[in-house]
């Protein structure tokens, strides 16, 4: 029973706030794991740093939570148009941390030091997510996906 | 086929580990999620995080799943859940301009301005605005879903299966008397 004005109003509360058009990519590239059995880590803060008025100089410090592990980083902008990851793991260990990077862009992995700090530089902008190896007694940790 | 069964059909194919149905089944239930994730008063980035969180934990648990029609149910409900544990959680963020912005339009989440160059548009937001929460959240969905699945809208809002048409008229009833009492709604132009 909705009549042509009932249709209108509906239409245009559809055009009000519609999904970033973004949005389904960033869901697809997210769930696009090959093991899906791992936790997820909840993106819990977001903090920015630096003048803000020249983007080389500011910084993005993210915090994603799951229940057995914290995983922060600072994302740091280069100036050749790359940025830098500063990571750290809490506990901290010397787990295995995979970056994955939009197809056809090969994942990048490397290996905490035993304090949890782990560096990825010279990573594009764009589209990136974080596993995490679980450690003694702990699985997989993923993250949402994040725009770099 | 009904879109319960349909979305359900896409869930056990994605359960198989047919991508492509995964994939489909995110352009069909993510417009409403966005809308479930902002109706629980979470701004534009949190919500796009939370509806990806919400796929995560989806294909985490994903063979947990009973009743595969149920699917856009559990995604709504699994929404409202993260996104109330994301409201909860003290947000130290320093915001950055658009945030500012943001909050200092009220009530409720505002849309991106550059949508609402329309003035009719931006007679429908003001008036959509006055409305219970309840009815903001109802319509939004309703009105972003081709074919409403009452049914599995009620469940995932936590309504009494019933409830949902006669609500969905009551809230669309008052929105509309406010809009034809605006002359800025009236006016073609």
């Amino acid at each position: 029973m909705t009549d042509s004005v009932d249709a209108e109003i509906l239409e245009g509360i559809a055009r009000l706030d519609p999904a970033p058009p973004d949005l389904d990519e960033r869901v697809l590239f997210a769930i696009e794991l090959d093991q899906v059995d791992a936790e997820v880590a909840r993106l819990t803060e977001t903090a920015y740093a630096g003048s803000g008025a020249r983007a080389a100089e500011r910084t993005r410090t993210i915090t994603f939570e799951a229940d057995s592990r914290t995983v922060m980083i600072t994302v740091v902008e280069r100036s050749d148009n790359l940025v830098r990851i500063d990571g750290w793991l809490a506990p901290g260990a010397a787990l295995r941390v995979e970056l994955r990077l939009p197809e056809p862009t090969a994942s990048r992995t490397v290996v905490a030091d035993p304090a949890g700090r782990f560096v990825f530089d010279e990573v594009p902008h764009g589209l990136a997510q974080l596993l995490v190896d679980g450690g003694t007694g702990t699985g997989r940790v993923v993250t949402p996906s994040l725009v770099l | 086929m009904s879109a319960d069964v349909h979305l359900g059909a896409l869930l056990q194919r994605a359960r198989d580990g047919d991508r492509e149905s995964l994939r489909e089944l995110v352009h069909e239930l993510n417009p409403v999620l966005w809308r479930v994730a902002r109706g629980q008063g979470l701004s534009a980035d949190d919500a796009a995080d939370v509806v990806q969180t919400t796929w995560l934990e989806l294909l985490r648990r994903i063979h947990e799943i009973r009743t595969p029609r149920a699917v856009t149910a559990w995604l709504i409900t699994a929404t409202r859940r993260e996104s109330w544990h994301r409201r909860r959680r003290d947000r130290r963020d320093v915001p950055d301009s658009d945030g500012v912005l943001d909050a200092a339009v009220d009530p409720g989440p505002a849309p991106d301005q550059r949508v609402l160059t329309d003035e009719r548009d931006r007679v429908l937001w003001r008036h959509f605005a006055k409305l219970s929460d309840r009815c903001r959240e109802l319509l939004s969905i309703v009105a972003e879903v081709r074919r409403p699945d009452y049914g599995a809208i009620a469940a995932g809002l936590g309504m009494p299966h019933g409830s949902i048409g006669p609500t969905r008229a009551r809230c669309l009833a008052k929105l509309r008397t406010m809009l034809l009492a605006d002359p800025g709604w009236g006016r073609h132009d």
